[in-house]
């Protein structure tokens, strides 16, 4: 026994002089918490000599400021989930981060995950700084009771079919067609004006970095800002629609994202099971035929370039994401479609897909999610966005044309 | 022993205990005091090296709408709150004189408001003001219309203004209640006998006599305005159009969410710099030399 001990003190002693050591942070989210948990220790088990210190983002008024404190005190971690688009673009602009394209493998695990198309949405200046963990695509939740009993079988498509049924269920103050805007916050704009423009123009990008402009200012924007001003100016939506809109029966439908599918299905089962998905709604010119785009809510992973083992690094994330059995887990405990581009294809998924109809839609979306764009200003621009365009419609305080004009002035001297 | 040394023993006496203040300050006060200056004349992003731009945050702050339309604020939210909180503190503190049983009980419940954790009413007032929530509810039933508290401008203002009095009625009504207390009862009865009426003691005896402490309602009220940060962030998130973005959200998100902090440290100076503005204004104006003899 005293013999096995002292073997035992020996190696701790020797791995902590000579063993690496690698500090990850994840989302603090109680779900990828249990998640990462038992992964991290499988991994600490296996591999004595590399050590990954686990733990979730500290605790502050968000991931960035908990990053960004770590960052400038000199104590940033490793490897970290949980980035979005725009910080990753400032953290790219201050070269914080390692392009993962140059560690051993990595396009060997893209191809293997088919994420070719997907990490394209991630490029800057040609370098790949980001991977990609999840993709949410976001779509329309309609009541299908309501539907039914004004007499339409399946979802509206378009804007014209939203006008009607919108014009046959409000009720001034009471009832409306649609939730339209979801919020005041910048980050609602992902999910209403990016979303409608992306579906109105098959997932064309709304800026256009090189030229420092927006480039919503065509056929496709008129339309999405048209849609949105006629649904305020008819009262077939409202600013505030109160709690629940769609499970009290305020609106026939609204976007939604799939982490809201457990807590409907436990808040309100009874509505739960009424509920119809559609892709969001697109421009009546639009092609019958054509995949409608949505935008993808999505969340990647990053190596700083302060980590002293980078190689050993992306063998822990190699290990991690080469294993198809570590994506069902996540699908399983997290709901949350993985970023990979054969969800629908790959047989590792089909049992739960057929178990999980809500889900197995919002993975038939994953190749049609369009991440947001790169770009150090996201929420200058999307503040700009609330201010100068959605509120000025929602409000009635100037005419579609008018705003996106003033809109796009405004996001050329964002950027410029 | 010479007064030399009696002196010395007493300087070092003096020096250590207040030494740890000192330290104390430096660290805590000093030290965040200095390197906001420095800050608010730089431009930094928390990642990249830190440049000195003298002034040009301070141009860039006169030049933006923004600034402009938060200072239109904090007055627009001042004109509904201070006569609001100081009226009904008033009204709250003579309740209070009036009463004999259970004081410490409404005492204790008026400031369970202001123990309250912001974020738990900013909830509770957003559910409850909501278009289908009970108070429109019940307004609807009665008049057929609902009312959009946090939708329309103006409203959405009063609206926080409202919840904010809420919170501050007890706090506010104890220190009127402490000035009212103060006033010695033989003037009110000296009145009474020269035949003054409710009114007239009220405007002639207690209003001037509880000035100071209406004068310190109205700094920490005025200190207060410019200090307001959860319910409109919460709640309406600083819209409709603006109208209810406030100094302090606008520092917050300049400097984290913005990544400004520069900008955001020009924006505190200012806004610091208004607040003890509109103290001075504020005590120039009301406060007098008041005595009960």
């Amino acid at each position: 026994m005293k013999k096995v001990l002292f073997v035992v003190l020996i190696m701790l002693v020797v791995f902590s002089a000579f063993g690496k050591e690698i500090v990850f942070w994840t989302a603090p989210n109680p779900l990828q918490e249990s998640f990462w948990k038992e992964l991290v220790q499988q991994w600490n088990e296996e591999n004595p000599d590399i050590q990954i210190n686990w733990s979730t983002i500290p605790a502050a008024g968000s991931s960035e400021e908990a990053i960004l404190t770590s960052i400038a005190s000199g104590r940033s971690p490793d490897i970290c989930t949980n980035i979005f688009s725009g910080f990753a673009a400032q953290l790219i602009e201050a070269d914080q981060l390692v392009p993962l394209e140059t560690l051993p493998g990595y396009w060997e695990l893209i191809e293997q995950r088919k994420m070719e198309q997907i990490v394209e949405g991630w490029k800057f200046n040609g370098h790949y700084f980001v991977f990609p963990i999840y993709s949410n695509p976001m779509l329309m939740w309609w009541r299908g009771d309501l539907l039914q009993k004004l007499g339409y079988d399946s979802p509206p498509r378009t804007y014209s079919e939203i006008y009607e049924i919108s014009e046959k269920y409000s009720v001034p103050n009471e009832k409306f067609g649609m939730q339209v805007i979801l919020g005041r916050n910048w980050w609602d704009r992902w999910f209403d004006f990016i979303n409608y423009y992306y579906a109105a123009s098959g997932g064309k990008s709304y800026l256009d970095l090189e030229r420092a402009r927006a480039t919503f200012n065509d056929e496709h924007g008129k339309s999405v800002t048209e849609f949105i001003y006629k649904m305020f100016k008819n009262n077939w939506t409202a600013v505030d629609l109160g709690n629940y809109p769609l499970y009290n029966g305020v609106v026939l439908g609204g976007i939604r994202g799939p982490w809201e599918i457990n807590w409907a299905k436990e808040q309100f089962p009874d509505v739960f099971d009424d509920i119809v998905i559609s892709p969001p709604p697109v421009p009546d010119y639009y092609p019958d035929e054509e995949p409608v785009y949505t935008f993808a809510d999505t969340k990647g992973l990053v190596i700083f370039k302060s980590c002293k083992y980078k190689e050993e690094a992306w063998e822990f994330l190699k290990w991690v994401y080469s294993n198809e059995e570590n994506d069902l887990r996540w699908v399983t405990m997290t709901n949350l479609p993985p970023a990979r581009g054969d969800l629908l294809t790959n047989e590792m998924f089909t049992d739960y897909m057929a178990e999980n109809d809500f889900f197995a839609q919002y993975a038939g979306f994953v190749p049609y999610a369009v991440p947001p764009a790169l770009t150090t200003k996201t929420v200058d621009i999307q503040d700009a966005l609330t201010t100068y365009l959605i509120e000025p419609l929602m409000y009635d305080r100037a005419g579609p044309e008018e705003a996106l004009t003033d809109i796009v002035r405004r996001i050329r001297t964002i950027l410029f | 022993m010479g007064l030399k040394s009696l002196r010395r023993i007493e300087a070092t006496k003096g020096w250590s205990i207040s030494t740890v203040y000192f330290i104390y300050t430096a660290i805590f006060w000093g030290y965040p005091f200095f390197w906001l200056f420095i800050l608010a004349l730089s431009k930094w992003n928390f990642l990249t090296p830190r440049k000195f731009i003298w002034f040009n945050n301070f141009i860039k702050m006169f030049q933006d709408e923004l600034f402009w339309r938060v200072v239109l604020n904090t007055f627009n939210f001042m004109l509904y709150y201070i006569p609001m909180v100081l009226g009904l503190s008033l009204l709250f503190a003579i309740a209070l004189t009036k009463i004999k049983f259970f004081k410490t009980f409404f005492v204790l419940a008026f400031l369970v408001a202001n123990v309250s954790s912001g974020v738990a009413y900013s909830i509770i007032f957003q559910r409850l003001f909501a278009i289908n929530g009970p108070l429109n509810k019940f307004i609807y039933a009665l008049t057929g219309k609902t009312i959009p508290w946090f939708s329309e401008p103006q409203l959405a203002i009063l609206s926080i203004a409202m919840m904010v009095t809420w919170k501050f009625i007890g706090y506010y009504g104890l220190i009127l209640f402490s000035g009212l207390n103060s006033i010695p009862k033989s003037l009110y009865e000296a009145a009474e006998l020269d035949g003054a009426t409710g009114w007239k003691k009220f405007w002639k005896i207690t209003l001037p006599l509880l000035n100071p402490s209406i004068v310190m309602v109205l700094v920490l009220a005025i200190s207060l305005v410019f200090g307001i940060f959860t319910e409109p962030y919460l709640i309406t998130g600083g819209g409709p159009m603006k109208r209810t973005f406030t100094f302090q959200m606008m520092v917050y998100t300049t400097a984290f969410q913005k990544l400004d902090p520069g900008y955001a440290s020009t924006l505190a100076i200012v806004a610091a710099l208004m607040s003890f503005g509109c103290v001075i204004l504020t005590r120039k104006l009301i406060e007098r030399e008041v005595e009960y003899a």
